[in-house]
């Protein structure tokens, strides 16, 4: 309820208008060669620091734009500056 | 053959005395007894379009140039322009008329949403709540847009007014919750005598600012 | 009983006379009474029974910090009474009691206390354990708090509100108010809350000298005469701030006055600084029977006289531990109430100014001394005071005992925003360590007690907060740091909180009966920190959210431990730091669902609706929920469906074909215009997430629909596909835009030919074309040829406006065939005949895309477009474990299994994804996920429905669709 985040269209919002995207895990490998293993890692498996990390969010009820932020997750306070993928 | 007549998405109580018939939408001017306290004026028959262009910056769909920033919205020639995003902007027509400006990029999506006004010195009152966004931020210059939910449901609202008893803000949402968001907008605006007005109200309104 | 009128400090209009029933029969109180004043003035002394011995207690503080008032109001159990203003024609009862809370048939526990150790329930109550279910009424019976039927409505008007403002201060006292005007007057909007029902804080009910013969009373009024006068401070009064959260979200509740349109709202808000100014309460003293009715504190006794009119006692003893009770004992002596004498616990430090006074008045006055029990049988009758080594007593008569350990701060709405304590002997305060950031303490919650500090505090701490506003200087702020450092620092604080005794009847938490020596079992048994302490004791786990025993649990656990210094905190506080009531978090709670265009018309046709996702949707249309007339109206004639919850959208721009070839399997390059192409989406794990149509409307302009539930994620998802790919594509979300109406049934081009201009015979218009024409060159209007009923049906797409118009068209057309509606359980049985899926209900979260049979759609040629979804199709498609869709019927003419029962033998080897007795085919049939080597056709299946023991009911494997397997139906 009390975490914000903070838009690059929109500015800081109350963290409810948005929906989570993932850690930033860059784009998806090339499909050639590719393992199972290789793909499910890409997939599902996250890296969870206990610090701050660098993840997605789309602003549902709002802009309905995707972008970056960095957050603390021990603190869950967002720190530095957005960017925005548009 | 029967007449063909459109429904508009807000039902409000009260007893139309002048009605307009405009493009198969039978527009009410003016209710009985209207009062002056805050008002809720439905708009949803004025035509409604989204422009989106990778360089919707340049677009001059109505001949003035469109608001730059995100948040930002222009009134020019009767048409509020309401830049959503670094691609999109949103366009109400509320002065009427027909016309679709021609650009690949529009869409008329007059029938995706409801639109009303809501004018009165009451209005940021009612507001607030429903809505946790700041409608009279002093920092921000009339008009602005907020995208962002009032009573629970994604919204754009443009706040054209932040000055007294002229104070006012335009509201679209979905078409399907016209019946809820009408509704959630009439019970917060009671204790303020929130009550229907015509579209007669609307325009002098827009003529005053 | 007289009540003082004249003093100007009163808050209550004693001339007035509001009725009010306690226990049946009808009393007065004054307008501005809370319900525990009003009683009080009543003469009652005894307002309740304690949770589990059933002790008398009466009124102790007026702020709510423990249980002792609480009572049922109005059917409303666990009222705080001291807090609750009075109405007129309000019904008060005692709760927990049985016979009256003066005459407790249950008191008799309060001996048996020797039986009841701390952790009693842990050591006697689970050997054997049947004797827990028994003696588990037993108690809950004897012990508790009021009652609540289950079917009880809450009575009231709950509102809520989420006001804007940039700096918010809690605490409407001198540091407050200062702290208000100092940010208003840098033209920031400002919230001031303040819980009591008037501002003024400490400063309201005192007399004494502010600074030139102005009173702290005048001081006050004058401070929030200037806090009205400006308009950008908004004060919230009755307002109790309950929590604070990151980024300085602060919630809380006002409680309405009379002509207010709320009963309690709720309120939230953003501030971007918030100023903590929310005083003190009294630290309670603790000794031998310290909450017999009779004893109180001393904000109590001079808040009962100077702001509610009422004389607190007949004479009275003072048992205090700071300046503050002297200034209240002189006080209310002026106002004559006789004093028997005052004990104060220091040896040395008093205000010689008061000393002088209380000299002067002849009031004996002990120094080092300290109350150590009260007599009396429910009431207090005398009290034996002590040395503090205990070793000289003294017993005196007096019916009024007012005891205060000292102050304590309250500093919740720091620690529950993350801010930290820490000890300090000085004023023996545990002190806020370090602010979180962009909060500032202000006030006598730091010891401040000198009238001018506190307010140069709250200036400080104004500045500080226009400062995070960016709105004030450095200077400014150096300027008022250096102001209040030359005026007098917080007090000493008297380090002496329990009186010299054993404990056995000295109560540290009223709410929960924990006495001192229930904390010393506790620590003996190892329970050492005051966080285990309270789960043993349950010290502090009461309706008064820790506020009596708050930091004299640490406090004495350090001293009992003979600690060196004193690390110990005070246990964790949580919000909300008010008792708050449900109906307040839940606010107006306005009910948000969409509605479709044709609602209105479906509900005046006996449409019976149900809440499906955001949508409200006819789900039947007549009581027979099998929907059999329905069902072979569609089948035989022509029926009418509302579709129009499907997600429809356009997708335009020069990369739009590209978004399509990404999210969609197959191959988007090959959707023809005038023809439907349909396709699914998949996630990253294969598995099927969406499925709908695409029509191609020019050269990358598509239009195209998803499932009901997916319409709101639609765009989110595209866009998250492409995140990284800079393609220049636009979505327009046009689901409420166009109602839908699905015409089906072999009559459905007989009722549609009346309407439309078109031709619309099968070789003009034919299965799975797409077109758009107008109806009466006016409505615009979209029409698929599709067979998801699996009958001849036309899918129309109509502005919202114009949909009860064409609706309304179609009625009148199908009149002479007897058209009727059809709602989505019909559907549902329609389609699952014809084996046509819906997605969530034949797939779950690890269904892909060839398990459900649709692999089909799947385009492998198109590699380059990294399409979502087949890097894992790929690695999935040898896999032999995978559930897959089959279709089966019941053996015997057995009737349905129901949805979601289990496909087992000796492990559970599937599920029933949809079945129903199907009256076109003339038994049950169903669509069920198995495991592939259930899946031949003939295997018989074992079906476990839920709650059906040992029983069995068997269906088999049949091949797919049951209705009409060559299609010719939908295509005629």
């Amino acid at each position: 309820m009390a975490l914000t985040i903070t838009c690059p269209i929109c500015g800081k919002r109350n963290g409810y208008e948005f929906r989570y995207g993932g850690e930033e895990k860059g784009p998806r490998p090339d499909e050639a060669g590719l393992t199972p293993e290789a793909w499910c890692d890409y997939v599902h498996m996250n890296n969870c620091v206990a610090g701050v990390q660098e993840e997605w969010w789309f602003h549902k009820d709002g802009c309905g734009s995707w972008f970056k932020i960095h957050r603390d997750t021990t603190t869950n306070l967002e720190i530095e500056q957005t960017e925005a993928t548009e | 053959m029967k007449e063909i007549q459109r429904v508009s998405p807000v039902v409000l109580k009260g007893t139309p005395v002048k009605t307009e018939k405009r493009d198969n939408w039978d527009v009410v001017l003016e209710y009985s007894g209207e009062t002056e306290g805050p008002v809720i004026v439905d708009l949803s028959h004025k035509p409604r379009f989204d422009l989106q262009d990778g360089n919707v910056g340049e677009k001059k769909p109505f001949g003035f140039d469109l608001p730059q920033t995100p948040g930002q919205s222009v009134f020019e020639k009767g048409i509020l322009a309401n830049r959503m995003n670094g691609t999109q902007v949103s366009l109400y027509n509320l002065a009427g008329g027909e016309d679709t400006p021609d650009d690949p990029g529009i869409t008329d999506v007059t029938e995706a949403t409801l639109f009303i006004a809501l004018i009165g010195k009451e209005v940021f009152s009612i507001c607030e709540k429903l809505s946790a966004l700041d409608f009279e931020d002093p920092n921000r210059e009339v008009p602005f847009l907020f995208q962002g939910p009032f009573s629970h449901v994604p919204c754009q609202i443009v706040t054209l007014c932040k000055d007294g008893d002229n104070s006012g803000v335009v509201l679209t949402c979905s078409r399907g919750y016209g019946r809820d968001m009408i509704h959630s907008i009439l019970d917060a605006g009671k204790e303020f005598g929130l009550a229907p007005a015509g579209e007669n109200r609307f325009s002098d309104w827009i003529k005053s600012l | 009983m007289n009540r003082f009128n004249h003093l100007p400090t009163l808050k209550v209009d004693s001339a007035s006379k509001i009725a009010f029933v306690y226990k049946g029969k009808k009393y007065y109180g004054a307008k501005g009474d809370t319900i525990a004043t009003a009683l009080f003035a009543n003469g009652i002394r005894i307002f309740s029974r304690s949770l589990k011995y059933h002790r008398p207690r009466g009124l102790y503080s007026l702020d709510g910090e423990c249980s002792n008032t609480c009572m049922e109001v109005d059917g409303i159990p666990n009222v705080r009474c001291e807090n609750t203003l009075l109405k007129d024609g309000m019904v008060i009862k005692e709760q927990n009691v049985k016979g009256s809370a003066q005459n407790d048939m249950m008191g008799f526990i309060d001996k048996l206390d020797w039986m009841m150790p701390a952790g009693f329930y842990y050591n006697t109550m689970h050997k054997p354990a049947k004797i827990w279910p028994i003696a588990m009424k037993q108690i809950r019976k004897a012990a508790g708090l009021g009652t609540l039927s289950p079917d009880f409505d809450m009575p009231g008007r709950y509102d809520e509100i989420y006001p804007t403002a940039d700096v918010v201060i809690i605490g409407g006292g001198p540091a407050g108010m200062t702290a208000a005007i100092e940010a208003g007057k840098k033209g920031l909007r400002v919230i001031l809350m303040e819980s009591r029902p008037w501002l003024g804080g400490c400063f309201e009910y005192r007399s004494r000298e502010y600074q030139n013969r102005q009173t702290l009373n005048e001081r006050a009024h004058q401070l929030a005469n200037e806090v009205n006068a400006l308009d950008n401070i908004r004060v919230f009064t009755h307002t109790s701030a309950v929590g604070v959260y990151n980024n300085n979200l602060v919630t809380g509740f006002q409680i309405g006055q009379e002509e207010d349109p709320f009963t309690e709202r709720y309120l939230e808000i953003r501030a971007t600084s918030i100023v903590v100014a929310a005083g003190c309460i009294e630290r309670p003293l603790i000794f031998d029977h310290n909450e017999r009715p009779g004893v109180m504190q001393a904000a109590c006794a001079l808040r009962l006289a100077k702001t509610y009119g009422i004389l607190p006692g007949k004479k009275a003893v003072f048992s205090v531990g700071h300046d503050f009770g002297l200034e209240a004992a002189i006080e209310l002596h002026d106002l004559g109430l006789p004093i028997a004498c005052i004990a104060d616990i220091r040896e040395d430090g008093q205000d010689p100014f008061l000393m002088k006074r209380i000299q002067a008045k002849n009031i004996p006055f002990h120094k080092g001394w300290v109350a150590n029990t009260t007599h009396g049988q429910k009431e207090v009758k005398a009290v034996t005071l002590s040395g503090i080594d205990g070793l000289i007593t003294k017993k005196v008569n007096c019916d009024l005992l007012v005891a205060s350990a000292g102050m304590t701060p309250v500093t919740g709405h720091i620690t529950v925003n993350q801010g930290k304590l820490c000890y300090d002997s000085h004023t023996n305060f545990f002190l806020p360590k370090e602010m979180p950031e962009k909060m500032h303490a202000a006030g006598t919650l730091l010891g401040l007690t000198d009238p001018v500090s506190i307010e140069t505090s709250g200036k400080l701490a104004g500045l500080k907060a226009a400062f995070d506003c960016e709105n004030c200087s450095i200077k400014d702020i150096g300027d008022a740091k250096k102001e209040l450092e030359a005026l007098p620092g917080p007090a000493r604080g008297s380090k002496l909180v329990t009186a010299p005794v054993q404990g056995r009847k000295s109560f540290i938490c009223f709410d929960e009966d924990t006495t001192i020596k229930n904390i010393k079992q506790a620590i003996d048994k190892g329970f050492d920190v005051p966080e285990l302490i309270k789960r043993f004791t349950s010290a502090g786990t009461g309706p008064g959210q820790g506020g009596i025993p708050g930091h004299n649990l640490p406090l004495y656990v350090a001293k009992y431990q003979a600690l060196q210094d004193i690390s110990i905190k005070p246990t964790t506080v949580r919000p909300p730091l008010v008792p708050t009531g449900i109906s307040t978090y839940a606010g107006t709670n306005h009910k948000m669902f969409k509605i479709t265009p044709m609602d209105d018309m479906q509900r005046k046709d006996g449409g019976i609706f149900r809440n499906i996702g955001v949508w409200q949707r006819a789900r039947y249309f007549s009581s027979d929920l099998s929907c059999k007339k329905e069902i072979e109206n569609v089948r035989s004639n022509v029926g009418m469906l509302d579709g129009s919850t499907l997600g429809k959208f356009r997708i335009h721009g020069p990369d739009a074909l590209k978004a399509l070839q990404r999210v969609y399997v197959s191959d988007m390059s090959k959707v023809k215009e005038g023809r439907i192409k349909y396709s699914a989406m998949c996630n990253d794990d294969g598995c099927v997430i969406d499925d709908g149509v695409v029509v191609k409307q020019g050269e990358n302009d598509y239009y195209f629909t998803t499932s009901t539930g997916r319409a709101g994620q639609t765009v989110e998802w595209i866009r998250y596909h492409t995140r990284y790919d800079g393609w220049d594509f636009s979505l327009v979300n046009l689901t409420d835009s166009m109602g839908v109406i699905n015409l089906s049934g072999p009559n459905a081009r007989k009722v549609l030919e009346k309407v439309v201009d078109i031709d619309v015979s099968n070789e003009a218009f034919g299965f799975s074309e797409y077109k758009a024409f107008k109806i009466q060159d006016t409505i615009p209007v979209k029409a698929m040829r599709l067979g998801f009923v699996g009958e001849l049906s036309y899918e129309l797409h109509v502005p919202s406006s114009y949909m009860k118009a064409v609706w309304l068209m179609l009625k009148d057309a199908g009149q002479e065939f007897n058209i009727q509606n059809f709602g989505v359980e019909a559907q549902n049985v329609l389609r699952m005949e014809k084996c046509h899926i819906i997605l969530g209900q034949e797939s779950e979260q690890r269904t892909n895309l060839l398990d459900v049979g649709l692999g089909f759609l799947w385009d492998r040629s198109k590699t380059d477009t990294k399409t979502v979804g087949t890097v894992a199709l790929r690695q999935a498609e040898s896999d032999q474990s995978r559930f897959r869709l089959v279709g089966f019927e019941m053996e015997n003419n057995g009737r349905a299994p129901r949805d979601g029962s289990l496909i087992v033998d000796t492990k559970v080897r599937g599920y029933v994804c949809t079945a129903r007795d199907s009256f076109s085919m003339n038994k049950a049939v169903g669509m069920a996920l198995v495991e592939a080597p259930l899946a031949d056709i003939g295997t018989r299946l074992e079906i476990f429905e839920d709650e059906c023991g040992d029983e069995r009911i068997y269906g088999k494997v049949v091949k797919m669709p049951f209705y009409d397997p060559s299609g010719q139906r939908m295509k005629m």
